[in-house]
């Protein structure tokens, strides 16, 4: 803050500046607005740094969660515990970063702080579906944060939306990884979920409201529709070959979903959402 | 597979509940757009009242502001339309969408007071209103940042500070027109005012910044009609000589300042 204010003053003449600042009816107003301008920046860096962070710790969560095998049941206690340890740690920079949303501040700073929310959704989310199988409602997101920051539908949305790509990579690594897919009533459950999931987010009203940049969901939807949609068609595509050439299955063998194929967790990255 | 609905993932009120807030929050936008657009037809009456300035001689110029005082009264009932239906939201929900309309309107009565107190007998030296001045004006706070209420935000202000000079330097070359020498030089000090108030401020690189990059042309712009009205001697007296030879050092810096 005070070295790019330094930056601009060599180049004026000291002694112009002195004589201008005494004579300038306006400076001291302009002094007082550039405090108030600079704690307005201030809080603003801290929000997108607290973002940022609870986005790195948000991905850390949802990896782990990767690596669980077996859905709708209690997550083995070694990844409980990792995901817990990250759980506490977004917890803290929540309560760290809380003052500075509060009242008049809830929205002013909420573009900066949507994005850490967003991810921090989907992490808790699909916690709660591998758990319980159910989507998590918003007011559970909302409890999970107790009354710190608001969580708003636009968040909650935009973080199930995203949801929908987790889901889509635990349900390939499943197919990959149990084995006799076509019979697996848990691979089953996953694909009706994802259709189901696909189904109320073609629902919700899209023409005007949700549409534009305006909208409620902000710019950015149309393209997680589009994302969300190929994300359900892989799975469809991938069930559908098991229940083709199960059969002819050779332990290992999964279907060829984008040209990049593997049966680990690590290479579902490349079928990313972001393909 | 019968048992679908047993293993049902989602429950279906909760997308009922945000089509619900969807809705709710598109009729807000529809009905701030409409609060609006009776603003809007106030500023541009308003605008173009003010903009024959520029083409009136200066001796008018008084009589013409008086004229406007009536339609920026309607301005403050359009505004406290406008209040009235985001009054129960948070205010920085919806903020975005009249923040460019509001400093439309504050630019409009800077300018106003700009122009009585530059154009009257024994013109008075502070000719910029302050945040606050402009808050009465229209009738609400500025610069709020405990109490979650409509205001005037100092991002805004400083937006209008920036239409202003622009309008100024425009009115710069048609002062001259009219043979009015005068307003140059007093639009040369008030630019240059303002140019060096704004380099006390530490700006993000945002549209702000971007305008407030921009002054210095106005400043040169400026520099340049008075420059040649004192080379010519349209500038009587030896005391403004010697400011404007001051102030021609500064010209020298707007380019040095563009790296």
């Amino acid at each position: 803050m005070a070295t790019s204010q330094r930056s601009q003053e060599p180049q004026r003449p000291k002694k112009g500046l002195t004589q201008e600042q005494q004579n300038n009816p306006y400076m001291s107003m302009f002094n007082h607005f550039r405090d108030e301008l600079d704690e307005h920046h201030d809080r603003r860096e801290r929000v997108i740094k607290a973002s940022r962070d609870i986005t790195a710790l948000s991905k850390k969560m949802i990896f782990t969660l990767q690596r669980a095998r077996d859905p709708f049941s209690p997550l083995p206690a070694s990844l409980n515990k990792e995901y817990e340890m990250r759980f506490k740690q977004i917890q803290e920079i929540i309560s760290c970063v809380s003052p500075d949303l509060q009242d008049i501040s809830t929205y002013r700073y909420a573009r900066q702080i949507t994005g850490g929310i967003q991810e921090y959704t989907e992490a808790i989310a699909f916690h709660y579906y591998l758990a319980t199988g159910k989507l998590i409602p918003l007011s559970a997101v909302q409890e999970s944060v107790k009354s710190l920051i608001e969580i708003t539908p636009g968040d909650y949305i935009l973080g199930i939306f995203d949801l929908v790509g987790e889901m889509m990579r635990f349900s390939i690594t499943m197919i990959a990884t149990r084995g006799d897919a076509d019979k697996d009533e848990k691979v089953a459950k996953a694909l009706r979920d994802l259709r189901e999931l696909r189904l109320e987010f073609e629902g919700l009203d899209t023409s005007t409201t949700l549409g534009g940049e305006s909208g409620l969901l902000g710019k950015e939807v149309h393209k997680k529709l589009g994302v969300m949609k190929t994300c359900v068609e892989k799975v469809e595509a991938a069930v559908c070959g098991v229940i083709v050439r199960g059969s002819e299955r050779p332990k290992g063998w999964i279907p060829d979903l984008t040209g990049a194929t593997g049966g680990g967790g690590g290479t579902m990255d490349r079928v990313d959402e972001g393909e | 597979m019968s048992s679908c609905n047993i293993y049902a993932m989602v429950d279906p009120e909760i997308f009922a509940a945000v089509q619900e807030q969807i809705e709710s929050d598109s009729q807000v936008k529809e009905d701030i757009r409409e609060a609006l657009k009776k603003i809007d037809k106030e500023v541009r009456s308003i605008t173009s009242t003010l903009s024959r300035v520029h083409i009136i001689p200066p001796e008018h110029v008084i009589d013409l502001t008086t004229t406007a005082d009536e339609p920026i009264k309607r301005l403050r009932d359009g505004i406290q339309g406008l209040i009235d239906i985001v009054k129960d939201y948070p205010y920085y929900k919806y903020n975005g969408i009249w923040s460019r309309d509001i400093q439309n309107v504050a630019f409009l009565v800077l300018f106003q007071a700009w122009l009585q107190r530059s154009y009257a007998p024994g013109n008075a030296e502070n000719s910029l209103l302050t945040i606050e001045e402009v808050g009465d004006v229209l009738g609400v706070p500025v610069n709020l940042k405990n109490e979650d209420k409509f205001h005037l935000t100092i991002e805004e202000y400083l937006h209008a500070v920036l239409s202003l000079v622009e309008e100024l330097t425009r009115l710069t070359t048609n002062a001259v027109t009219q043979h009015d020498f005068l307003r140059p030089q007093m639009i040369n000090r008030f630019i240059k005012d303002i140019h060096s108030s704004f380099q006390v401020l530490n700006l993000k690189n945002d549209t702000l910044r971007r305008r407030g990059d921009a002054l210095k042309y106005n400043v040169k712009k400026v520099e340049e009609v008075n420059y040649d009205l004192i080379l010519r001697n349209l500038i009587p007296t030896g005391a403004d000589e010697k400011k404007e030879e001051g102030l021609k050092e500064d010209a020298k810096e707007p380019p040095e300042q563009q790296k």
